[in-house]
């Protein structure tokens, strides 16, 4: 090898990034590209994957009332579950991001350890919760405030409760880098001009942390609409969200090309609205 | 109320709601604690009684034991590829050149966007295809996609703290480009790879969306073996299990705390 081509090929970095790169075009994309065709393939009953060429998964997907139910009540929930975090969020994340109590790193430890501790395990708490004889139920009981437990599992509801616990974490973190890193003279500024706090905060400190407002809720609406393990074991088989339907059609009906097919269709949403907000926050000048 | 008095109530009202997220953060897990100890055959919280049966009964368990040791020796085989992996790519984005540098990065952190169970089903139709279902190299490629993201993004991030100028020094001064790097950057790097591992850890032996559209019939990992436990039905045993998996968490987030600071990097 000549001095010159060894020289070249030490300055591009191709070669140390052919074998992530390749894992990816193996694993990842092609097992997707591969799936594409499947979607467009007619299912034939007790036999699986047919030849030919169809719409009619999408268009079923986004016609009959039973699939569009079930997208419906994913959207939902994606967005009630990440305004519940917004607004449970951001006064928490702004206590940690302006306390200077010594305990700091260690209450923020107690944000990140629900994220790290298993989701299943996170999950089973929910169902010795919200169970017909869970804690939630027999408190309110012992309170005297129902005689009947109330429904909280395999319902909206249950999953609205165990979703934005589950999530919370994630918008906080997200919030507590941005407000930390709020000009503080912007306040104090405010305040010495005479507004007052309500006034500082709506007007000053809010919008200034818009951009990590936008961030943490695009995060917790797409992990929501993208959840299954929680949907499936608060859910049970029959309520279902979009990716519970999607493990269903893959796992218990075999019908290959419409659970494809949903696939692409939630990943449309999740990727899509990725993509547009990293465009907002480009125009919004913040670079996270 | 002087001004000074409504900030002072203001102050405690915000300490005091930060406090009810904190506990209601921490809910499930005290809940899931207090269920392993109960005498009786179904959950029950508080616990009536107390008794380790539980424990036993997990112990006792071989399923339970080899689904442990499977998902353990699982994750630390993809925590180290995983570091070897992004460190390859960190080092080239941030010091070779790379053509289309954003699209290249782009690809390597997109697998964060796309929804664990699309992936899951992709891999069981493309496995299927090409005879990867059910086997360890499967299992593997497929955690190495869903963690190299967070390998790349920790490691490239301290990688804007390591100074290209010392390494081209050692290389000045005779060292060989692998001497080089393990000598100027990697110490400088060193905790970011930490992190990313942590996260990759972290990543692989929680996962459930991707792992089980793809496992073998032989072996089947912890969540996934928790999560089909608990589709047939609850029981104290479920709890004390988790008890021991939230002990587990526990120690390793305050190790991992002493070890590199894990709040900053969160």
């Amino acid at each position: 090898m000549t001095a010159g081509l060894r020289k070249r090929l030490d300055r591009n970095g191709l070669g140390l990034l052919s074998p992530p790169l390749l894992l990816l075009l193996v694993i990842f994309l092609a097992p997707l590209l591969a799936m594409l065709p499947t979607s467009f393939q007619p299912y034939i009953p007790g036999k699986g994957i047919g030849e030919g060429f169809t719409l009619e998964h999408y268009a079923k997907a986004l016609t009959d009332s039973y699939y569009l139910e079930i997208i419906g009540r994913t959207l939902a929930l994606g967005v009630i579950v990440t305004l519940t975090c917004l607004v449970l969020g951001y006064p928490l994340a702004f206590f940690l991001a302006r306390t200077e109590s010594r305990w700091r790193p260690w209450l923020m430890l107690l944000v990140i350890f629900p994220l790290l501790l298993n989701l299943v395990v996170r999950t089973f708490g929910w169902i010795a919760l919200l169970a017909n004889r869970g804690l939630v139920n027999d408190t309110l009981k012992a309170l005297g405030l129902i005689e009947t437990p109330i429904k909280l599992l395999f319902n909206f509801g249950g999953l609205l409760i165990a979703l934005s616990h589950i999530f919370l974490p994630f918008m906080v973190l997200v919030l507590v880098g941005v407000i930390r890193n709020l000009p503080r003279d912007v306040e104090d500024a405010a305040r010495t001009l005479g507004a007052g706090w309500a006034a500082t905060f709506f007007r000053v400190t809010l919008p200034l942390s818009l951009p990590g407002i936008l961030a943490g809720s695009i995060l917790v609406f797409v992990l929501t609409v993208s959840a299954l393990v929680t949907p499936r074991l608060l859910g049970g088989p029959t309520y279902k969200v979009m990716s519970t339907l999607i493990y269903d059609q893959f796992l218990q009906l075999l019908n290959w090309p419409a659970g494809a097919a949903l696939s692409f269709i939630l990943t449309a949403i999740a990727v899509g609205l990725i993509s547009l907000s990293s465009g907002m926050a480009r125009r919004m000048g913040a670079g996270t | 109320m002087s001004a000074r008095a409504a900030e002072r109530w203001r102050a405690r009202g915000l300490a005091g709601f930060a406090g009810l997220m904190l506990a209601f953060l921490m809910l499930p897990v005290v809940v899931v604690v207090l269920a392993s100890f109960t005498t009786t055959s179904y959950l029950t919280i508080p616990p009536k009684g107390l008794t380790l049966r539980w424990y036993g009964q997990v112990f006792a368990d071989a399923e339970y034991i080899d689904a442990l040791w499977f998902s353990l020796v699982l994750a630390i085989v993809v925590t180290v590829v995983s570091i070897v992996l992004g460190t390859m790519a960190a080092y080239a984005l941030a010091r070779r050149q790379v053509p289309a540098a954003p699209a290249v990065s782009g690809l390597l952190m997109s697998p964060l966007a796309f929804p664990g169970v699309v992936i899951g089903v992709a891999l069981l139709q493309y496995y299927t295809l090409t005879g990867l279902r059910g086997s360890f190299a499967g299992l593997l490629l497929a955690h190495l996609v869903i963690t190299l993201p967070y390998t790349v993004r920790t490691i490239l991030a301290s990688m804007a703290g390591a100074d290209p100028e010392i390494e081209a020094a050692a290389r000045v001064l005779g060292a060989n480009p692998w001497v080089a790097f393990w000598k100027a950057t990697l110490p400088v790097i060193r905790p970011g790879m930490m992190a990313g591992g942590l996260f990759a850890f972290i990543t692989s032996f929680d996962n459930v969306p991707v792992t089980i559209f793809i496992l073998g019939t032989r072996h089947t990992t912890l969540p996934v073996k928790i999560f089909t436990a608990i589709e047939y039905g609850v029981d104290p045993s479920i709890a004390a299990l988790s008890t021991l998996l939230i002990a587990g968490t526990a120690v390793f987030l305050v190790a991992a705390e002493r070890w590199v600071g894990f709040h900053r990097f969160a």
